[in-house]
């Protein structure tokens, strides 16, 4: 940065002195060659960003830094060039006939009439050498076809093809027609647009600026970008605002816009994209694990309503056709077990579907229900229809499954609180449900052991509560309100809250009854 | 609360009542339903978690039927 404060910056007159210099049509070859020479040398000292350990890499880096070695770099460029190239900042002008015309303008001025635009025949007749010839008096070297005000400039341009015969006049229908001729005069706006560096850049730059195109999506401080980052670099030396390695590559940034749908093996080809990759995981897993929890209270609310409704639908077991020719009339009304789903407006698509192809569904359907009763799972194989299952538990009585809807609610629900947002198959919905009869069913075992043990005819709140202890759900640092709050909805947590004053009595019974039994 | 009905009482009361041949008291179906609160609550985690080692995006019946066993073993009385 000490360079930055010792040199002053000619911000508005280096670019285009320095564009003037690397214009590779420039008058002098030593210029050329210099300026070129310094754009390589900068190209080689600005080529790693991320590696600046030497001492004046270190400082390439910051705008500042960056403007005041443009500065040098101008500076240096203008001692290499030859004096006059450097007081004439732009090349075009130099080789336009500006200077020619304006001394020529200087020397006729005192003899010739101003000339009109319109007048383009009578301006050409006038040659440099009758310009000269006209302006004897008051200039001493026409003899060369030229006017110079300044002979010692005259040793570069020596070189040079003589310049184009200069029209005098601008006829401005001749210039849209044909733009070489009459982008003489226009010359110095287009070099106004060479300052501007873009074009500086098109005409370098080309072939590299491809390679880049096809490393857009690369990271940072990537390898392969040091190359991109040289050419950039040199390609926007003369912008000092904007460093590109600033911004991350498009194509991060759309990815993580576009979120979790990323394929990895879609960018395999770039290391870098691997390494954004697990980042963007492990974002995407935290949402996902982050939202539902806070849904987890909500959801036992929310649940209520639609809970409320399916008791009325089970209460009209039969709904279609199908069963009724085929149902036995001497068995108990059938339960149909997805009675529910046909109100429901979630996704039954598939369920209606299990009517045309009962074969593959009879079989599972056959495997579950065994174990609850030979009866019914004959029963289901024989008639070939999955859903009109009758459960008979073991004691000859027959039961109706939970709600097909209301099981798919909790389970959605509680799969949402551990991290899975998918919607539950309706195969996998036909598992929990099997999986929740079989809880029934050992839990209405289970129950039926305690009341025993306790000598009651009925199960009561005691029961469960043992239960639940012996489950482990109950311990000292959960108690059975806690989890009721958790879960239940307030008007059944009031439920809960009643037999508290009961339970302590229940619990004295079976430690007064027979001991040996407890452990059941 | 009135003739509202959070989840079916009287079918979750006649599952018990089927199975254990008992009667139940009238609030037991209560905290019957949130022991299968539970039962669920567990089941699920541990299919979700099946499902996630699975590399499954949704829960699916093979992994609900992998972790049926463990969680009907863990709500054994």
């Amino acid at each position: 940065m000490t360079s930055t404060s010792r040199i002053p910056i000619p911000t508005t007159a280096t670019p285009t002195r320095y564009a003037s210099g690397a214009e590779p049509f420039s008058t002098t070859p030593t210029a050329a060659a210099a300026a070129i020479s310094i754009a390589a040398r900068r190209s080689i000292l600005l080529r790693t960003p991320g590696s600046q350990a030497r001492g004046r890499l270190s400082t390439a880096a910051t705008p500042h830094a960056r403007a005041a070695q443009r500065a040098i770099d101008s500076r240096r460029a203008a001692l290499l060039t030859p004096h006059r190239a450097r007081r004439r900042s732009v090349r075009e002008v130099r080789d336009s006939p500006r200077d020619f015309l304006l001394n020529l303008g200087r020397v006729l001025a005192r003899t010739t009439q101003p000339i009109t635009t319109s007048s383009s025949a009578s301006s050409t007749t006038s040659s440099p050498a009758a310009a000269g010839r006209d302006g004897d008096g008051s200039d001493d070297e026409p003899t060369l076809g030229r006017i110079r005000t300044r002979p010692g400039e005259d040793d570069d341009d020596d070189d040079e093809a003589l310049p184009k015969r200069p029209r005098l006049s601008l006829p401005i229908a001749d210039e849209d027609e044909d733009g070489s001729i009459g982008s003489d005069e226009l010359r110095p706006h287009r070099s106004v647009l060479i300052d501007d560096d873009n074009n500086f850049t098109m005409d370098m730059e080309l072939p590299r600026r491809e390679v880049a195109g096809g490393q857009d999506r690369f990271s940072l401080g990537s390898a392969r970008m040091s190359d991109y980052f040289a050419t950039h670099d040199m390609l926007h030396s003369e912008d000092v605002g904007v460093d590109s390695g600033f911004f991350p590559p498009r194509g991060m940034l759309e990815d993580a816009a576009a979120g979790m749908t990323i394929e990895v093996g879609e960018d395999l080809a770039s290391p870098e994209r691997l390494d954004v990759e697990p980042d963007q995981r492990n974002r995407d897993s935290d949402f996902a694990f982050e939202v539902p929890l806070g849904e987890v209270n909500e959801s036992t609310f929310v649940m209520a309503p639609e809970v409320q409704e399916s008791p009325d639908r089970t209460a009209a077991p039969i709904e279609d056709d199908e069963p009724i020719p085929e149902a036995d009339g001497g068995f108990a009304p059938l339960m149909d077990q997805r009675s529910d789903d046909f109100d429901i407006d979630q996704d039954l698509g598939p369920v209606p579907a299990l009517d045309d192809e009962p074969e593959p569904d009879m079989t599972r359907n056959t495997a579950w229900t065994e174990g609850e009763s030979m009866i019914s799972a004959m029963r289901s194989s024989i008639r070939g229809l999955p859903k009109k299952t009758i459960r008979i538990s073991k004691h000859g009585i027959e039961y109706p499954s939970l709600p097909a809807s209301m099981v798919k609610r909790l389970a959605q629900n509680f799969a949402k609180a551990s991290g899975i947002n998918g919607n539950i198959t309706p195969d996998a919905l036909r598992v929990i449900m099997q999986a929740s009869d079989w809880f029934f069913e050992q839990l209405g075992d289970d129950l039926a052991a305690y009341a025993d043990h306790a000598g009651r005819k009925t199960i009561d709140e005691s029961d469960v509560l043992t239960l639940m202890k012996r489950q482990r759900q109950i311990n000292p640092r959960t108690t059975l309100f806690s989890l009721a709050q958790r879960h239940l909805p307030r008007e059944l947590l009031q439920e809960v809250r009643m037999p508290p004053p009961i339970v302590p009595k229940k619990r004295r019974k079976p430690k007064g009854g027979t001991g040996d039994e407890n452990v059941t | 609360m009135a003739g509202q009905k959070l989840y079916p009482r009287a079918t979750v009361k006649k599952i018990v009542k089927a199975h254990s041949n008992r009667n139940l008291t009238k609030n037991a179906d209560v905290m019957i339903f949130l022991d299968y609160m539970l039962f669920m609550q567990t089941l699920m985690k541990e299919a979700a978690v099946e499902a996630k080692k699975g590399g499954e995006r949704s829960v699916t019946a093979r992994s609900v039927k992998k972790v049926t066993a463990d969680a009907l073993a863990k709500f054994r009385g």
